[in-house]
């Protein structure tokens, strides 16, 4: 298990996670693979870009639905998880590790108190699909 | 992320008695023609491809049962569905379709023949309603019709089962080694003149030793241990061997858990309706929505073989007038990643639009986006489409045509 307590959590499913300075690993929640099941096609942001908060990054294609990725908060899209291109399962089998589709930098910081903790978002999921 | 497909519509939708053995198993569950239906236990990909090698057991008690008895239920069902079902053998099963006054197609189904004066129609879910309303309003008015002579279609009873019955399927080249070793036929001594009472739809049936079964035959067998009695049948909607399996449905959950106790003998697991989809559009299968509705003729779908030509039936006369397809169904495979979805337009090399998606989904087989199309040039030559696209979502996915099924069984 990861240990998802400097987590970053969307209402959208989408986590940001800091791993050096403003930077922050991005990805999808484990209830969001599971939601989609079998991820087979995924549309990675552009390294270099910018987009503003909830503005569409990529598309993720399971086998029987279509899901669109947001920006949680203002962002520059740094690196992107070219893995995914051939291995897009990684997001079903590692979703908070080797299945994260970005590294960004974000624009304020301060706008991760407006995203949920580990705890709030484990309490959203229960709430609003159970 | 926003999930576009998720769709439960709370109001009125059924379940069927199994469930709650879904939910313990962890399946994703959603709304499917009505019913809360498992779509995935676990994956669509691992459950496809385990029945494709072993075996899968699926919950299909969603589908209709409709009881056509009496006198005369031959002759009416060969009046209502397209193919000669009152000549075929006891014991054997028959593909029909039901067509509107149109020629519109109204379902596609399986007809079971127990005998002269008794017989089962196997409904899509999403049309068990509609088909028996169908069915029901057809009988009222051949009873009523002075054309008709006065003695015909009075011995007739119609009844719809649906509720009555837990249906289970069990696919994929194992099958057997699950199937044989906990079912028995019901009487050891065969006397071919001799029929039987099936208790759970109260009326004779032909026995036939079940380990004799050809694909579209069926019988009566007794599952050991639990002492419930089944009609089987060496059918299915995959492209694999495997048999569908109809009780009684206070019977289902008990063989339910009597079938996965034993999934060792063929490394058999429970199976969604996700991999039910990607398994029978492998084998191209048509599925009602997609390939077929009222607005299509067989002749489109191409599967004008299912057309009796011995006979009159609904829809019979306006076919003769539109002989002439007006689309045609092709099936296709994606360069791509991204996967075509039904009503998706198809555009030519000039990016104008000459069709719609049918069918589309993932291939776990071929590891790649497979589809089928509804062509509005009926004249069209498949292997003649060179250069066309999938409009998928503003991408233009370029896409080849391919020879259906994409998946045969293993002889």
């Amino acid at each position: 298990m990861t240990d998802k307590k400097n987590f970053y959590f969307a209402k959208s499913h989408e986590w940001l996670s800091n791993y050096s300075n403003n930077d922050y690993s991005l990805g999808i929640s484990d209830f969001a693979q599971s939601e989609l099941g079998d991820v087979v096609y995924i549309q990675l942001p552009q390294a270099g870009k910018q987009y503003k908060k909830g503005e569409k990054i990529g598309e993720i294609e399971s086998v029987k639905s279509v899901s669109e990725i947001y920006a949680p908060v203002d962002l520059t899209v740094k690196n992107i998880n070219s893995n995914l291109n051939e291995t897009p399962e990684l997001i079903n089998n590692d979703p908070y590790g080797k299945g994260l589709i970005a590294k960004v930098e974000l624009h304020n910081p301060s706008d991760l108190s407006l995203l949920m903790d580990n705890n709030s978002y484990e309490l959203f999921v229960k709430s609003n699909h159970e | 992320m926003n999930n576009k497909n998720v769709n439960i519509n709370e109001n009125e939708n059924k379940k069927t008695p199994l469930y709650d053995k879904h939910l313990a198993l962890g399946a994703k569950i959603v709304s499917f023609a009505g019913f809360y239906m498992p779509l995935y236990y676990k994956s669509i990909i691992d459950e496809h491809l385990n029945v494709r090698n072993h075996s899968g057991l699926f919950d299909i008690s969603h589908m209709g049962e409709i009881i056509v008895k009496g006198r005369d239920a031959g002759p009416f069902l060969d009046f209502v569905l397209t193919a000669d079902v009152s000549s075929i053998f006891p014991n054997t099963i028959a593909y029909s379709l039901i067509l509107n006054e149109n020629g519109g197609v109204i379902d596609d189904l399986t007809v079971y023949k127990f005998s002269n004066e008794s017989y089962m129609i196997v409904a899509n879910a999403a049309n068990t309603k509609k088909d028996f309303a169908w069915i029901h309003t057809q009988m009222i008015n051949l009873q009523k019709s002075k054309l008709q002579d006065q003695s015909k279609f009075q011995d007739l009873t119609v009844e719809n089962y649906s509720d009555k019955i837990g249906l289970l399927s069990v696919q994929g080249p194992k099958s057997r080694n699950i199937i044989y070793p906990l079912a028995e036929d019901i009487s050891d001594n065969y006397d071919k003149s001799k029929n039987n009472f099936c208790n759970i739809f109260n009326f004779q049936y032909n026995i036939k030793p079940f380990k004799e079964l050809s694909h579209f035959e069926f019988s009566c067998i007794k599952f050991k241990e639990i002492n419930i009695e089944a009609v089987i049948s060496r059918s299915g909607y995959t492209g694999e061997f495997g048999f569908e399996i109809f009780v009684s449905a206070d019977d289902v959950n008990k063989l339910w858990d009597y079938i996965l106790d034993n999934k060792e003998l063929s490394n058999l697991m429970p199976v969604g309706l996700g991999a039910r989809d990607t398994l029978r559009f492998e084998a191209a299968l048509p599925l009602y929505g997609h390939e077929l509705d009222e607005t299509i003729t067989p002749y489109d779908a191409g599967l004008e073989k299912y057309l009796s030509k011995n006979k009159d039936f609904i829809g019979k006369e306006a076919l003769e007038k539109v002989k002439n397809k007006e689309k045609k169904l092709i099936f296709f495979k994606l360069a791509g990643k991204q996967i075509p979805r039904h009503m998706q337009k198809i555009l030519d090399e000039n990016l104008k639009p000459i069709g719609c998606v049918a069918s589309g989904t993932y291939s776990p087989l071929n590891k790649m986006p497979i589809g089928s199309a509804y062509i509005s040039d009926s004249n069209v030559i498949p292997s003649s489409l060179k250069n066309f696209y999938i409009d998928i979502r503003g991408n233009f996915e370029k896409a080849e045509v391919v020879n259906p099924p994409f998946h045969k069984m293993k002889k």
